[in-house]
């Protein structure tokens, strides 16, 4: 189990030495990315170009840039570990914004993953029970729906209902959860619910799917045979099986969302992770969004890795190898 | 796309974001053309709330090298004090130097070559320097814009002026020698050459002074944006908590996070005595500035009365939906923004080499039907010639109506092109239509955002009245600039360009844009080449026509050096002169600016100078705001 | 008191399950599949019923439907499954799961699949247990680690422990009939045991029922398509066909003087028991579908011995003369020769 745990953190290492590698390669390297032309003003002369690539450490080949950045990332800069550098459109230092915004997604990620969970499991669980009754149509319409329905789709019509209509909650925006924990949650729940409600639906289906087929398992006719009430023979036998593929995919959706939750934070213009690199990729500040890249392939790996040793706990059949 | 317009729109690849929608203009005279005056009494107190897509700062937001049009407005309107100013108002009258640290506005000795500024007693830095200013801080920032690590973007503006600072910027000098500080009240600039508008120079917040203790703290580009020391009615918050001992106790401000909030609070060192009320009225206690991703949000709060303002541009549906609404209208406020919108013609690449086509061009062209693309005049009126007549001297171009290429409705005419194409010699049999094939499927270049997509068929139609067929080609913002900024592409013709001012003189743009010794091989914005040489074009890979191309780089120096009416004239002169016997562009509008305000403003200005809201001006009322 | 059609004493009492008249018809896109047409039989305690018949013929949704774990919203079931007196098919749920792994206890099949592949096989069995019973864990387990040891496994304790992918075939199925036993119940129902274990383990598990049986005192239905199965441990035989009961009686009387030609043509498709280098016979032709069953005798498509009424009227289980009940039209006369003229052919072809 150490062992195996020390080989995957190894190959952990290789994964994002890879996946820096080719960020910064496109980042980088691909052709028409000068950008030090943001920097020079609209009568640059070459002295000056010069001068801003030397200042953003453009002058020297990609492949020297290339290593400084591992160097940083692993020895930490002068501004601090692990070392992300200096934003071409701030002019600051990239590791605290970045860890600050890294709370913020993982806030909007943890809340909107207990909803999707929650909805997901309770909606495919039942309509695997009731399957082809009315709820379980129903519920697969809202399925069919929910993974149909662009995010800002549903978050400008949820902005719609329940602010500007409604006004249950208040407009968007983020407030910081040590500053105001009400506000937090009052600001969060929406993007939480629209956020999850496409997961809910995909997993919604997953689940019915997966309780479909352990439903019919011979051990289930066992559990029932044993003389279980229905509720056990659900939830501890067809449930802990019907969920243990579920971890797997969990576990990459929400590594996923470190990265790529860009269009329900900007409908509900909350500063974090996806929002930093759409930015970053707008204003072609690429250390920014090559420390994003970074933190994303970071949490995916991590959340890869976290998912196999959770399965292999959660299946006995599975061992480490 | 924004409203924020880099101060000099520049034009380069990667600025997507800033260059969508610089500046606009407004001919015929007065620039306020909806009403900046608001229902309800302007009341001091409460907070001006904002919020943008993003800051879009090109220099982080330190004075010495931030560009952004939208900061020019903050740090004169609110933040940053220099020798001049502006009365940050709408119109003419907003273009008008005023003195502003300094006690006057000074008249140039020594045959315009020496500028003598007296400062006002009793102004101070705000927390944490808290002292008088000087003249030190002022010559401390000029030194700061000639110090490439920080450098000004704008900083060829003055370094070819003053003297010594060329010197200095290459590391030859240890002072400017230009600049003299003979007290602390007094500061003397010597320049290399008589420079007409060499007063804007000293309203750019980048000649703003800077206490050198906390400057010279921070010495990478941007810096020292994290920390800027107020001179002005507002300090950035967090000011008074920063500790400058020592350069390395110095935190940023708590008020500017860069990627997502920017407060201003007043300054307690602030006497408005000592400014006047026409530059600054400084009504609400503060300013608030937040990044909201959504852009339909901020309108949407706006509307709600849960934010004043925004820098960005308002989307097309919310401007047509409050225009064509008698009772929220008086929330749209549409100012010229002193940009021009134009077709350019390369004169170096058939047919445009020919100024008979050029000028044919310009008859044809439907300007009505372009105006119509663009959502008709509360984008800004028809333009027929170069620079907006805001910035000339009075607002008014001489005469207001002056049309080389007249038709009626603006509509273009078709005998007048045809007459013009005649005399060409791309058109053999002198019907009026061009008959060689250098006319046929010219590549043109367009931008495929915002209203640019439906002016192609306009432009195409037009032309092909007098034989010339286009092959349109339609990119994004930042690589369609790319593609004419680059001579030896040979682009012959596009309509994704505009330009706006830096400062408001019209150098900003007849020098900027048409001197032909500073054509560049890439990120240049001469795009019809004028005053290009042959071994010029040579180094740069450009072509270069048997019958040369027209140059006015001696117009240009003249009245560079000339100031007062004698300016003004010579730069109308040149204006025409261009439209008439060089014919670089085709002009088709002087963009408008266009605000929507909440219904909790009680106060509205628009700040001409940059073409952005005066917020200097503004008021709220804290009764009708929401959250 | 009633005479049941085998012969034998039935009725609310004596016997530990009286079926009788049991349809159980799924509905389905394609049409009712008519899964159990009219069955009726007995398991009395302290005896084993084997039930016989190829896949599809109903007898393994006999018993499912016994044990209440055939879906009702699928299937219409109707007739009477009395259970110690009690109708399984009208009491509710509830009563109907306590019944069930408590008093009647399940084997199945396949003992790769059977068990859950996540709990240790002590635990499912504790699981079982205390469904039942309101006893402690501690008391579970040892009853639990009783029973193992019970059922033949070595060190039964560690064994408690493992996980179902860690056991033998062998041993998963004495697990599973541990847990099937371990409530001491009336009846056990055991579909299919030893079809997926290898011949010797088979034996093994056959004998340890039969060993159990005697021991706790209970009845046992065996299901099996497997006759030397049904032959070693079965005191009586019910051979089904399409969803049918088509011969019933002592096992010496089925396997020695069978009345119905299904029976036969099964019979001969086996090796006899001790019986060495003989032909094996298939039965020609298909199972019928169960949606369209042929009328009269559903066999008659495949019998050779068919005749006139056979493809018209539907014979029933009854005794006609020939020592134990079948349904045949053949007269017991008939049956009598017929039998015995295969069996000299089947010899001649051997020898």
């Amino acid at each position: 189990m150490g062992r195996y745990i020390i080989r995957r953190v190894l190959w952990v290492v290789v994964v994002m030495l890879v996946v820096t590698f080719l960020a910064f390669l496109i980042f980088y390297v691909l052709p028409s990315s000068k950008p030090e032309n943001s920097f020079v003003g609209k009568a640059p002369t070459p002295e000056l170009i010069a001068q801003v690539r030397k200042d953003l450490g453009l002058n020297h080949p990609a492949i020297v840039q290339y290593g400084l950045f591992v160097k940083r990332l692993f020895l930490g800069d002068k501004y601090g570990w692990p070392g992300l550098g200096f934003s071409y459109n701030t002019k600051s230092p990239i590791r605290d914004e970045l860890i600050s915004r890294f709370w913020v997604t993982f806030g909007l990620a943890v809340g909107a993953a207990i909803i999707w969970l929650f909805l997901g499991i309770v909606i495919g669980t039942i309509s695997a029970l009731r399957r082809r009754t009315a709820m379980d149509r129903g519920a697969m319409g809202f399925a069919l729906l929910g993974v149909s329905t662009p995010v800002f789709f549903l978050g400008i019509l949820w902005l719609f209902v329940f602010w500007k209509t409604l006004h249950w909650i208040p407009g968007t925006g983020y407030v910081h959860l040590t500053d105001d924990p009400v506000g937090y949650f009052t600001h969060m729940i929406s993007p939480w619910f629209v956020l999850a409600l496409l997961f809910a639906a995909i997993y919604a289906r997953v689940v019915r799917g997966n309780m479909l087929d352990v439903l019919s398992e011979d051990y289930i006719r066992t559990a029932r045979a044993k003389g279980l009430t229905e509720r056990r023979v659900v939830v501890r036998h067809a449930l802990r099986a019907a969920l243990t593929p579920v971890v797997t995919l969990f576990g990459l959706d929400f590594g996923i969302l470190f990265g790529g939750a860009v269009v329900t934070e900007k409908v509900f213009n909350l500063p974090g992770l996806g929002n930093y690199i759409l930015d970053a990729a707008f204003q072609l500040d690429i250390p920014v969004a090559l420390a994003v890249t970074t933190v994303t392939a970071l949490v995916v790996a991590i959340m890869s890795l976290l998912v196999d040793i959770a399965y292999a706990y959660l299946d006995p059949r599975v061992t480490y190898s | 796309m924004r409203g924020k317009g880099l101060i000099a729109a520049i034009a380069v690849a990667g600025v997507t974001v800033a260059l969508a929608a610089c500046g606009g203009g407004g001919s015929g005279g007065s620039a306020n053309t909806n009403g900046n005056t608001t229902s309800g009494t302007a009341t001091k107190g409460g907070t001006y709330r904002m919020a943008t897509q993003d800051f879009g700062f090109t220099g982080a937001f330190d004075p010495s090298a931030e560009y952004l049009g939208w900061a020019f407005t903050l740090y004169g309107n609110l933040l940053i004090r220099t020798l001049l100013s502006y009365n940050h108002t709408a119109g003419a009258a907003g273009n008008v130097l005023v003195p502003d640290l300094a006690t006057s506005v000074p008249t140039p000795t020594n045959n315009g070559l020496t500028y003598t500024f007296k400062l006002k007693q009793g102004v101070k830095f705000g927390p944490p320097v808290n002292r008088a200013i000087t003249s030190k801080d002022i010559e401390f920032a000029m030194e700061r814009i000639a110090t490439p690590s920080v450098a000004a973007q704008y900083g060829f503006y003055y370094q070819p002026v003053i003297k010594g600072m060329a010197a200095f910027l290459a590391g030859k000098a240890k002072t400017i020698s230009g600049i003299q500080t003979p007290d602390d009240q007094t500061i003397v600039f010597n320049l290399t050459r008589p420079t007409g508008d060499f007063l804007n120079l000293m309203a750019m917040p980048a000649s703003g002074p800077i206490p050198p203790e906390v400057g010279k703290c921070f010495t990478q580009a941007g810096a020292y944006g994290r920390d800027v020391i107020a001179s002005g009615p507002y300090m950035i918050q967090g000011s008074d908590k920063v500790n400058i001992a020592s350069c390395s106790a110095i935190k940023p401000m708590s008020g500017y996070n860069p990627t997502q909030r920017l407060a201003f609070v007043r300054n307690p060192n602030y006497d408005p005595a000592t400014d006047s009320t026409k530059v600054r009225q400084a009504l609400p206690d503060g300013f608030v500035i937040t990044i909201d991703t959504n852009a339909k949000d901020i309108f949407d709060k706006i509307g709600a009365g849960a934010l004043e303002g925004s820098p960005d541009d308002p989307p097309a549906d919310i401007i047509a939906q409050y225009a064509s609404n008698s009772s929220k209208k008086q929330f749209l406020k549409t100012n010229s923004a002193d940009r021009t919108d134009f077709i350019y013609l390369n004169t170096t690449t058939p047919p445009f080499d020919d100024i008979h086509v050029r000028k044919a061009a310009n008859f044809v062209m439907d300007k009505a039907a372009l105006k119509l693309a663009w959502g008709g005049n509360i984008e800004g009126p028809v333009a027929n010639h170069i620079v907006p007549d805001v910035m000339y001297k009075g607002g008014q171009f001489d005469p207001g109506d002056y049309n080389p290429y007249p038709s009626t409705n603006s509509a273009g005419d078709v005998n007048a092109a045809k007459n013009e194409m005649k005399q060409s010699k791309y058109d053999a049999n002198k019907d009026g239509i061009c008959d060689s094939s250098v006319c046929k499927s010219i590549f043109f270049m367009n931008r495929s955002v915002q209203a640019y997509p439906k002016m192609t068929p306009i432009i195409q139609s037009s032309l092909a009245k007098i034989g010339i067929t286009l092959n349109p080609r339609e990119l994004p913002t930042s690589p369609a600039y790319t593609q004419i900024q680059t001579p030896s592409k040979h682009i012959p013709i596009g309509a994704n360009a505009g330009w706006g001012k830096d400062y408001p003189d019209p150098s900003t743009f007849l020098r900027t844009l048409f001197l032909g010794s500073n054509i560049l091989s890439s990120g240049n914005t001469n795009y019809s080449l004028i005053g290009l040489t042959s071994a010029k074009a040579k180094q740069i890979g450009a072509l270069f026509p048997a019958t040369g191309v027209p140059n006015v780089d001696a117009d240009i120096d003249k009245c560079t050096a000339q100031t007062g009416d004698a300016r003004n004239s010579c730069w109308i002169a040149l204006d025409k002169k261009l439209m008439e016997t060089v014919v670089p562009w085709i002009p088709y509008q002087f963009r408008n600016n266009v605000d929507l305000i909440g219904p909790a403003v009680t106060a509205y200005d628009f700040d001409q100078s940059t073409g952005e809201t005066g917020y200097a001006h503004v008021a709220v009322d804290q009764s009708k705001q929401s959250q | 008191m009633t005479t049941g059609p085998d012969g034998r004493a039935g009725g609310s009492f004596g016997a530990l399950l009286d079926v009788t008249g049991l349809r159980v018809h799924f509905r389905t896109p394609d049409g009712v599949v008519k899964a159990v047409d009219d069955v009726t039989f007995s398991v009395a305690r302290g005896e084993t019923l084997g039930v016989v018949g190829e896949s599809g013929s109903g007898k393994s949704v006999t018993f499912m439907t016994v044990m209440g774990l055939v879906n009702r919203s699928y299937a219409a079931v109707s007739g009477e499954v009395r259970f110690l007196g009690r109708d399984l098919l009208t009491i509710d749920a509830e009563d109907l799961r306590k019944i069930r792994g408590d008093q009647i206890g399940m084997v199945f099949q396949d003992p790769m699949t059977s068990l859950h592949p996540m709990y240790r096989v002590g635990d499912q069995i504790i699981e079982a247990i205390r469904a039942h019973r309101d006893v402690s864990k501690d008391v579970a387990r040892r009853e639990t680690v009783d029973m193992l040891g019970l059922v033949g496994i070595p060190s039964p304790a560690e064994r408690a422990e493992s996980f179902p992918h860690q056991l033998s075939g062998g041993m998963r199925q004495r697990v599973m009939i541990a847990m099937a036993l371990v409530l001491k119940p009336d009846l056990l129902i055991a579909d299919e045991p030893t079809t997926a274990l290898d011949v010797t383990v088979q034996a093994q598990i056959l004998e340890l029922i039969d060993e159990l049986k005697r021991e706790l005192d209970i009845g046992v239905a065996l299901i099996s398509h497997n006759l030397a199965v049904i032959a070693d441990v079965c005191d009586r035989v019910m051979v089904m066909y399409a969803g049918r009961a088509i011969e019933l009686g002592d096992k010496d009387n089925v396997f020695g003087r069978p009345l119905h030609p299904y029976t036969w043509g099964l019979l001969e498709s086996v090796p006899q028991v001790g019986g060495h280098d003989e032909r094996l016979v298939p039965i020609a032709g298909a199972p019928p579908s169960l949606i369209r069953v042929p009328p009269g005798c559903p066999f008659h498509p495949r019998c050779p011995h068919r005749f006139a009424p056979c493809d018209r009227d539907r014979p029933d289980l009854v005794e006609r003369g020939g020592g134990h009940p079948d349904a045949c039209h053949l007269t017991a006369e008939s049956k009598r020769s017929l039998w015995a003229e295969r069996q000299a052919r089947r010899l001649a072809a051997t020898s």
